[in-house]
């Protein structure tokens, strides 16, 4: 197994290997422009010779990724959670929030950068919007998860609804939200840079959009690796912390 | 369309049919949304900078329908073309990597780190490529839609039974009439969970790849109603982007239900 393992992880850093070696090897080999293709170690230096612009941007972006991120985890898992004790108005919430969530989320930026102007506050806006729909349903059908047979038996035992959700429903509801938790990091880095370029300060988002409009492909080949590093940090991060909570769970 | 069909239908008691009583539920539910969205705003006085009135958006929609129609035409080409590619592709692509475990190791991973790169800054670039075309925006689509389909079908066929699969080859099956036989019918519901995020997923690209600079499309509506400051035409190109959205996604569910009729899902 292990080797097996092993053996797989090598073919995936050999597959990186040669995706660098061919793009390399295709930008210097035909000479290619910077606007078509420019080469990955060109790149590279890109990055390395702006990195502090690049950190400076990056930490703009994650700041206002993070904090959405927050928001929208909050606002999501508690609105699921608060539907779950009041089962009334639950089919009017769910009807809303699937009408509004019918419009792809990237599509409200204009309206939000209206709204909260070209500031931060936009930013931070447009991520808890598109994490709390994600946290939303997937905590939805966490909590609908639950074996009827079980919440019988801890009724049966006298178990009130504030009980049944904090001993039962909550833990069954776990991985799938903590799955939700785990999609939504790159998402919340994604929808941050879209709307960044729709009109920012700061950010990787302002930082790809100037490069278009100067014409240094360079330098948007730069802020996209970085981007790429960012959410991928970002992805690692909520998965060990995935794997810690969930310890009673095989991977 | 579908409320034309329903309202055409006889008043479906307990007796009517389930789909139409289910769109009927849908109608209803939707009524209920616009009564609440006209009634909110009217009761409380919500300035029309936040919420305008459904009424007056509805109205500038009827206004110039024609900008509306042909930005609803051209975006749903756009999108239909990248999700039907991305959808062929990311099975295609699922049925390689079942076929060549190497191929997979090498490519899956560079697929998983593709996904993380941010489609709008992808976007600028390819648009570079492939010039303001139609094209252009199909290929962002395309590119947001193949993975998870790719994902999904790989675990769908990966899922068959193998005794299954045995038994086929003790019948002299080639691999070709196992795959069309018994893998790919076999994934089809896992496939078709893919689909229907691809559906929302493939609508998302085509509306950020016009953001490059078009002419025409829902995503273009959406920006020149924010650089014109008008939220009331903002409003109406969500809205027509929502029909756009809940009229694919339906159609994709319509065609899951009609192809995958013993129904593991739902």
């Amino acid at each position: 197994m292990t080797a097996q393992r092993s053996l797989a992880v090598q073919r995936g850093v050999l597959g990186a290997l040669l995706l660098i070696g061919l793009w390399e090897g295709v930008a210097r080999g035909f000479a290619l422009p910077a606007y078509v293709l420019p080469a990955m170690s060109d790149v590279l230096v890109g990055v390395w010779a702006k990195r502090t612009m690049l950190a400076e941007a990056a930490a703009y972006t994650l700041a206002e990724a993070l904090l959405g991120y927050a928001l929208g985890a909050l606002i999501g898992i508690g609105l699921a959670v608060a539907l779950s004790l009041i089962p009334a108005v639950r089919g009017f919430v769910v009807t809303a929030v699937t009408a509004v969530n019918s419009v792809p989320v990237v599509a409200y930026s204009p309206l939000i950068l209206l709204w909260f102007g070209i500031g931060v506050a936009s930013k931070v806006v447009m991520v808890a919007l598109a994490v709390s729909f994600t946290l939303f349903l997937s905590t939805l059908a966490g909590l609908d998860r639950v074996d009827r047979r079980s919440v019988d038996l801890m009724r049966s035992f006298g178990a009130g609804r504030l009980a049944l959700l904090w001993r039962l429903r909550l833990p069954t509801a776990l991985p799938l939200i903590l799955a939700g938790l785990r999609v939504s990091t790159v998402r919340s880095i994604i929808v941050a840079i879209v709307t960044e370029m729709l009109g920012a300060y700061g950010g990787l988002g302002w930082v790809i959009y100037q490069a278009v409009l100067q014409i240094d492909f360079v330098q948007v080949w730069a802020a996209i690796v970085v981007a790429s590093a960012a959410s991928l940090l970002f992805f690692g991060l909520v998965g060990f912390a995935e794997r810690r909570l969930l310890f009673w769970r095989a991977t | 369309m579908s409320a034309a069909l329903a309202a055409a239908a006889p008043p479906a008691g307990r007796r009517g049919h389930p789909l139409v009583r289910r769109i009927g539920g849908r109608v209803l539910a939707l009524l209920a949304v616009a009564l609440a969205w006209e009634g909110l705003v009217l009761l409380f006085g919500i300035r029309p900078f936040y919420l305008p009135r459904l009424s007056s958006v509805l109205g500038a929609i009827l206004a110039t329908p024609g900008a509306y129609a042909a930005g609803f035409l051209r975006t749903l080409a756009e999108t239909l073309i990248g999700f039907v590619a991305g959808g062929a592709f990311g099975v295609a692509i699922a049925v390689a990597f079942l076929r060549l475990r190497a191929l997979r190791e090498l490519v899956f991973p560079l697929f998983v780190v593709s996904q993380t790169i941010p489609v709008i800054a992808f976007g600028a670039l390819v648009v570079l490529w492939f010039g303001n075309t139609l094209l252009a925006k199909a290929v962002i689509a395309f590119y947001l839609t193949f993975f998870p389909v790719t994902v999904n079908a790989l675990i769908g066929l990966e899922s068959v039974d193998p005794r299954q699969i045995a038994l086929m080859r003790s019948f002299g099956a080639a691999p070709r009439q196992i795959l069309l036989q018994l893998q790919l019918p076999s994934a089809l519901p896992q496939i078709f969970v893919a689909l229907r995020l691809a559906a929302s997923l493939s609508l998302v690209g085509a509306i950020v790849g016009e953001w490059f600079g078009d002419t025409t499309g829902l995503g273009v509506l959406l920006l020149q109603a924010m650089y014109n400051e008008n939220v009331v035409a903002i409003w109406a190109a969500l809205l027509v982007s929502a029909l756009l959205g809940t009229g694919f996604y339906a159609a994709v569910a319509a065609l899951e239900r009609r192809l995958v009729f013993w129904g593991a899902e739902q």
